[in-house]
């Protein structure tokens, strides 16, 4: 099947700084994909130029088999910035209203409203007097007004509160079981291995990582064991790395963590091999945190 | 796209309503002007019958010409700091029907201006018209504030919308005084006469002074604005065009 996202060897430089190196991915219909990266990765960068905001210069864009700009791409195609802008002196219901008028075949007033979360008390505001979280939801809303069939967040849930991310990401979901191909933005780690089925992991502008949020984790994240030893010191670390499935040894927050990439052997080994008594033991499961810093991180001290 | 249209102009309506800095500076400040030199001030004019009418042109004038150059052009920059226009880009709307649904809005405004400040005009003073006259020197106004417009345009090429709007004051607040709104030409040193001549608010007052004197507007006058309508036209797409090739 035809991919509804394409990119083929995308650059682009502003001035002498090279924001985006070299992207090439396809992403087919449906899929919930995550963009993930510290600041200044080229997220957004990406973006705007998927949504023909910022021409490459070099590559090519193709959503839907044409070009960003294309009447017909826009007609299919929702898209929430970081900044969200509302006109003043509008009420939420009149901007949604003039939007809607943009599309051929538009949400009901009543499901968009629905869908970002807008009571209808909210409806009859002012839009530039919204709270923070609510010019979100409209900026949502305005998203889906034309019943998108691609959907850009660019970090959607920066400023929201837990209840209102949580019922944010229950909707993505909807949307997405309805087949619609949904692309987001986000530092939440946790969100991107939560909602995501597919990550791709940009650092210094280029892409590092590609796969679903288990692959990227299984790629490079050893598990670890933590546990408080009664008798820490130098011979019980030379000790510990000496058996065989442990990899490192290290201390975070008062506790002796041991990386390895079975922790069942791990565990056993501590205790067949006579060591003093270790107590409080908890095994951590790899966790995306840890995938991301090892992936960005390098990459950082090399330029430094 | 015609309920589209629709729509847009809606919209830029009841917006333009809504601001209470339209109507103070739009219509109370010209018809403030109009009793203090039609009322208070003795202008000693041989026909007063005629200079009453003749200011109610220029007032109304002076009106239309300030909120195109001004509404117009610091809502454009708003609109781009905040993100809609961002926004809009990336809507299927082609940016000549939001373009024109704003201009259409705008122009709706200054139906409306117009529409007060000639009944205040009459209500203050008692000016009557010929019924033709009215409109003649109405259709005038409305369709001379078209350079004004794109002059707006041009002004909402700017970067914040304070200097929008001190810049977009000064040139109207100049082109009033040096066109012959405030006070007729003639009083002017002759300097200012000789460039005021040439400044788009001299024959856009000018056309309408002709018109309830009888007269049809000079050639002249439709010559000008028509040359500066398509300057600033050209002028603020070239500045756009630029500014949008990141």
């Amino acid at each position: 099947m035809e991919p509804i996202i394409e990119m083929n060897g995308v650059s682009k430089i502003f001035r002498d700084k090279k924001a985006v190196n070299q992207l090439s991915f396809q992403i087919p219909q449906g899929s919930i994909t995550a963009i993930l990266g510290p600041n200044g990765a080229g997220k957004t960068t990406a973006i705007s130029m998927l949504l023909g905001l910022l021409e490459p210069t070099e590559g090519s864009v193709r959503l839907f088999g044409q070009a960003p700009k294309e009447r017909a791409v826009r007609q299919k195609t929702g898209a929430m910035l970081q900044d969200i802008s509302v006109l003043d002196r509008l009420k939420v219901q009149e901007v949604l209203e003039l939007v809607r008028s943009y599309y051929p075949n538009p949400l009901e007033l009543t499901e968009l409203a629905r869908l970002a979360g807008l009571a209808s008390g909210d409806m009859n505001r002012y839009a530039d007097k919204l709270s923070g979280g609510q010019k979100r939801s409209l900026g949502f809303a305005l998203a889906l007004a034309g019943n998108p069939e691609l959907i850009f967040l660019d970090e959607p849930t920066v400023g929201l509160d837990i209840k209102a991310r949580r019922q944010f990401w229950n909707n993505v979901r909807q949307l997405s079981k309805q087949g619609k191909t949904i692309l987001f933005t986000t530092h939440y780690l946790q969100e991107a291995d939560d909602i995501a089925d597919r990550i791709l992991l940009f650092s210094q502008g280029s892409l590092i990582a590609d796969g679903t949020p288990e692959e990227i984790k299984a790629r490079i994240v050893g598990r670890s064991i933590s546990f408080i030893a009664e008798d820490d010191g130098p011979r019980l670390r030379a000790r510990l790395l000496e058996l065989e499935p442990v990899i490192d040894c290290y201390d975070r927050d008062g506790r002796i963590h041991l990386t390895t990439n079975d922790t069942d052997d791990a565990l056993a080994a501590l205790f067949t091999s006579g060591l003093p008594r270790v107590s409080n033991i908890q095994i951590e499961q790899g966790r995306l945190e840890e995938a991301f810093e090892q992936l960005t991180n390098p990459q950082e001290t090399e330029l430094m | 796209m015609m309920r589209t249209l629709m729509m847009l102009c809606k919209t830029e309506i009841l917006r333009i309503f809504r601001s209470p800095f339209y109507v103070i500076w739009s219509l109370m400040m010209p018809i403030l002007f109009y009793v203090i030199f039609t009322r208070i001030v003795n202008t000693g004019s041989d026909n007063p019958g005629e200079w009453q009418a003749h200011y109610l042109m220029s007032m109304t004038a002076f009106s239309v010409m300030g909120s195109s150059i001004m509404t117009m052009g610091i809502w454009l920059v708003q609109e781009r700091t905040q993100g809609w226009s961002t926004y809009m880009r990336m809507t299927p709307l082609p940016e000549v029907i939001y373009f024109g649904g704003k201009v259409f809005g705008q122009m709706m405004m200054n139906v409306f201006s117009i529409i007060c400040i000639f009944l205040a005009g009459y209500l203050i003073n008692g000016v009557s018209l010929a019924p033709l006259t009215w409109i003649y020197s109405g259709l005038w106004i409305l369709v001379g504030s078209l350079p004004f417009l794109a002059l707006g345009t041009l002004v909402g090429n700017m970067k914040r919308a304070e200097t929008a709007s001190g810049i977009s004051n000064a040139l109207y607040l100049s082109l009033a005084v040096m066109g012959g709104m405030w006070m007729p030409m003639d009083i002017l040193p002759r300097l200012m006469q000789a460039i005021g001549r040439w400044l788009p608010s001299y024959p856009f007052g000018s056309g309408a002074w002709a018109i309830i004197r009888g007269q049809a507007p000079e050639w002249s006058n439709v010559l000008i604005l028509l040359g500066y309508l398509f300057l600033f036209m050209i002028l603020s797409t070239y500045i756009r065009k630029k500014q949008e090739a990141v």
